[in-house]
């Protein structure tokens, strides 16, 4: 009996309970929780969605790099969608036999339910540019949307956005401009009369890069969470949380960089040696443009600036899918709804299952894996909570009450953004929301 | 023979209704469609082939015979009521409570209605009208909402003295008419009254006489409309009965005072109603300002319809009053039209409460959202709101300009008044759509099954004809020109008005 009472003793809280509005999950995050309660359906649903958002994830991070070093400044890129086989079969560096770091068990190529979806589509088998066309592909706009947010909000820590600035870039982004445009007086006389438009473009390929290179370890993690989980080796919301934490902090040093490839020959716009990680560089500006800030959708829901409706300061901008209204989907132009689309497309069996048995069935499972998805960003965003927290404050387990009360005021800081009234953090805490 | 068919059938169709075993409320549900289909059918085919009068003697002492005719009056006023109990049944649930009452009082409402429609001989015509008022209030009373017993009450008491005035109104023109000459010459036989149409229009009353019968009428007939002050009972009805009740309430039932009036008391004493007219026009204005002003206000969908329509009745009232040949066909166009427009609001009022379980304006919103929305059903009521609120191309247009237009050169501060009140609908159909439709579905309530086909039926085939109403408006109008000119007291040639004023304004110019 006394082994047990040991341990006890040393959880017996140090410190008084919260009174923030999510004292609860404040409590849950400090023993190690995710703010999504841990309960067998909230894993069931983020694991299958993780996995269905990992088979067009796969295809994401391959042409956002194929557009950024291939595609590079093309004036009418019409064909930057329909991505080089040598992409498609990039070997993809955290998974297969040849990575380093191998997250994923499985092949470093294009995933094939990927393969197969680009084959035929929701339609049939019919050549890539019909399929393109008919808009019957996965799609991309949602991930140059992500993209478009990263670049938009800018500042949001790390160095990368401040390099995009500085002399070396310039100097770096001229050199490839002039080799891409070379022979071509009409874009060589452009880039003379405003160069600084053709340098914006050049900063966003180099956004489009680091989104890239995000997503290029997310999809391996996806993909082995969901095998852990058929395997019955993930069991809990917070194991699936620890298993981000780990690969956040596995791949953090991972190099950030832009290279572009002009008729065979690489110009390093952003090298490898200015040394921009994965985590400073992509991964948290990535979940405060993407989850918490994005802008207003041009959709079904319109937004009357003058009224106040958006705010002045973009710090201020809560559109993200933390607080997104996941209903109007439906009608075009809302990135949330291409991807819920992309989705659609890879669910896992026992996903549809969930979703034939509620609310309308088949009917709108688009909103449904939508509401999932928003459940399972809530357990990305706390594991990237808790991986901050690892870095900047104290563990967990720590028996010194003022580091806990450290500890505290980062939760209930981190809890404070979700305290207005778009935020789907209290939706999230009951299985009622579907 | 079809006339009689056209009776006969909800009688048989409701008796047997009831005597089918218990539990087969699809087949209870199918056959009630069916007969009112068949009436509908019967009905067209007596517009192709009109029929000849059907004269039937029942109790000549007390002056009732079965007569029964079609006219451009009402046959379209028949066929309106045939379809909107056909649709009636069809928007009601298939799970539908104690089917085997339900569906016989509804054809039992429908026999009353078209009952008083068919009839040529005014003591049938208050038969039916009296008839009609026992299955409505029963089926208020019974399926009605939480305050049913409320309404059916309310209902049940304004409709009795409806029906004792009209009784007393017409009891007096046959006595007062005819009475005192032949009782005088079949001295010591029992007194015979002849209450067709046909003889009470022959008959003579003093202009006091007249005004007496006259009050009655509107008494009767106002209160069935309803018109303002006597409107008492319909906002309370219209929010507690079911939706199907509702759109045979609205649609068809309370026709019968508009066709009454026009009846009675533009056809049978056109120099009482003239002289009634301008305060019979200015009750039609204060009921459309009343009606829309409250429409405003309102905060539940239903009271909001309720007196959307209300206001409605004020137009048509106006146009009764001004009687002339283009505002009688308006008020004909707008008896047609508001049935079909305020039928198709109460069915998809219907639906939405089906599926949300309320009508309170502050408790929805979003309700077009694509997918877990309603948006099928709030897509055919905006259509219907923008019927209502007579916008071209729909069937609430042709009918509000005819009456505008008819009414103007007699009644032109009234008739202003009601263009005022028309504007007002567009106010709360926007508001109204705004706050239910657009916004942010409520995710805890948005709980619900899609409508499916076979409950949009109703709605569907009611916004069709909505529409081609709206694109034809001859379909509106045409059954009834001839019987409408034939009756107007007024000539209402606004086009030659215009064209003398200004040539009586070059007259004075020199001097």
């Amino acid at each position: 009996m006394t082994p047990t009472a040991a341990p006890e003793r040393i959880q017996a809280p140090l410190i008084p309970p919260s009174s923030h509005r999510y004292a609860e999950i404040i409590h849950r995050l400090e023993a190690g929780g995710s703010m999504l309660p841990d309960t067998p359906e909230n894993l069931m649903q983020i694991i299958g969605i993780y996995k269905a958002y990992a088979v067009p994830m796969d295809f994401y991070w391959r042409d956002l790099l194929y557009i950024a070093e291939q595609v590079f400044l093309q004036p009418l890129p019409a064909f930057k969608y329909l991505i080089s086989q040598e992409y498609l079969d990039r070997p993809n560096s955290y998974a297969g036999d040849q990575s380093q770091l191998r997250i994923w068990r499985g092949g470093e190529k294009a995933h094939p339910e990927l393969l197969e979806f680009m084959e035929r589509g929701e339609t049939r088998r019919m050549p890539k540019l019909l399929h393109h066309l008919w808009h019957d592909r996965v799609n991309m706009e949602f991930a140059e949307a992500c993209m478009q947010a990263m670049l938009w909000h800018q500042g949001m820590g790390g160095r990368f956005n401040d390099y995009l600035e500085s002399d070396a870039y310039r100097a770096n982004a001229d050199r490839a401009i002039k080799a891409y445009f070379k022979g071509n007086p009409l874009m060589l006389g452009l880039y003379r009369l405003f160069p600084e438009m053709v340098l914006e473009q050049v900063r966003q390929l180099s956004y489009t890069a680091n989104l890239g290179l995000f997503w290029e370890v997310m999809a391996p993690v996806f993909f082995e969470m969901s095998d852990l989980y058929d395997e019955g080796k993930l069991t809990s919301v917070p194991q699936a949380m620890d298993f981000l934490v780990n690969g956040i902090f596995a791949v953090a040093g991972r190099p950030i960089y832009h290279h572009v490839f002009i008729r065979g020959e690489c110009f390093e716009i952003i090298p490898k040696s200015e040394g921009f990680t994965w985590l400073y560089e992509a991964a948290l500006p990535y979940v405060e443009a993407v989850f918490y800030r994005t802008s207003p959708f041009r959709g079904t829901k319109s937004y009357n600036a003058q009224a106040y409706q958006v705010p002045a300061d973009q710090a201020d901008f809560h559109y993200g899918i933390l607080y997104a209204d996941v209903f109007p989907v439906g009608s075009a132009g809302i990135p949330p709804t291409l991807l819920m689309q992309d989705m659609l497309h890879f669910l896992p069996p026992y996903l549809q299952e969930l979703y034939k048995g509620h609310k309308r069935g088949e009917e709108d499972q688009l909103i449904q894996l939508g509401v999932t998805f928003q459940r399972s960003m809530y357990n990305v965003t706390s594991a990237v909570i808790q991986a901050l927290r690892c870095a900047l404050l104290y563990p967990l387990d720590d028996t010194d009450p003022e580091h806990l009360m450290a500890n505290r005021r980062f939760f209930e800081a981190q809890m404070d953004r979700f305290l207005r009234p778009e935020a789907r953090l209290g939706a999230i805490q009951t299985q009622e929301y579907r | 023979m079809t006339l009689s068919l056209l009776l006969v059938l909800p009688l048989l169709g409701g008796v047997l209704l009831t005597l089918l075993p218990e539990g087969r409320s699809t087949l209870v549900r199918g056959l009630a469609a069916a007969v009112a289909l068949a009436q509908l059918a019967v009905g067209l085919l007596a517009w192709r082939q009109p029929p000849a009068d059907l004269a039937l003697s029942w109790l000549p002492r007390l002056g009732l015979g079965l007569e029964l005719g079609l006219d451009g009056l009402s046959l379209p006023l028949v066929l309106l009521t045939a379809l909107l109990t056909a649709m009636a049944v069809l928007a009601s649930p298939i799970d539908q409570s104690r089917p085997r009452l339900y569906y016989p009082l509804l054809l039992a409402t429908n026999l009353g209605v078209i009952g008083a429609f068919l009839a040529q001989n005014a003591l049938l015509f208050v038969l039916a009208f009296e008839l009609v008022l026992i299955p409505t209030t029963l089926l208020v009373a019974i399926w009605g909402g939480e305050r049913r017993a409320g309404a059916a009450v309310r209902f049940l008491l304004y409709g009795a003295v409806s029906g004792l005035s009209l009784l007393a109104a017409v009891l007096a023109f046959g006595w007062f008419g005819q009475g005192a000459g032949e009782a005088g010459a079949l001295a010591g036989a029992a007194p015979s009254v002849n209450f067709s149409f046909e003889a009470l229009a022959g008959s003579r009353l003093t202009p006091s006489a007249q005004a007496w019968v006259l009050a009655l009428l509107l008494l009767g007939f106002g209160l069935k409309l309803p018109v303002v002050p006597l409107h008492g009972w319909q906002p309370f009805a219209y929010c507690e009965a079911p939706a199907p009740v509702v759109m045979l309430l609205g649609g068809a039932v309370s026709k019968l005072g508009a066709y009454g009036l026009l009846r009675f008391g533009v056809g049978l004493l056109p120099e009482a109603w003239s002289a009634f007219s301008p305060w019979i026009a200015a009750a039609g204005a204060v009921t459309a300002v009343y009606g829309a002003l409250n429409a405003v206000a309102a905060t539940d969908i239903r009271r909001l319809m309720a007196y959307s329509s209300l206001g409605h009745m004020g137009l048509l009232v106006l146009a009764l009053a001004a009687a002339t040949p283009m505002s009688l066909q308006g008020a004909v166009a707008q008896i047609l039209a508001h049935g079909l427009i305020v039928a198709l609001l109460f069915a998809c009022v219907g639906l939405i409460q089906r599926k949300t379980g309320t009508t309170v304006i502050a408790e929805l919103s979003g309700l077009l959202n694509p997918i877990r929305g309603l948006p099928f059903t709030m897509g055919l009521m905006l259509l219907a709101l923008m019927a209502a609120a007579g916008i071209p191309g729909l069937a609430g247009f042709p009918a509000e300009l005819l009456v505008f237009e008819g009414s103007w050169t007699v009644f032109p501060r009234a008739t202003l008044v009601c263009l005022v009140a028309s504007g007002f609908t567009a106010v709360y159909a926007v508001r109204l759509f705004n706050r239910v439709g657009f916004g942010r579905l409520d995710n805890s309530r948005a709980d619900w099954q899609n409508t499916h086909w076979g409950e949009r039926l109703p709605a569907l085939v009611l916004t069709v004809l909505v529409v081609l109403a709206g694109i034809w408006p001859t379909g509106l109008t045409a059954w009834s020109e001839p019987s409408t000119a034939a009756i107007a007291l007024r000539h209402s040639d606004a086009l030659v008005q215009l064209a003398m004023a200004p040539e009586s304004s070059t007259l004075s110019l020199p001097a």
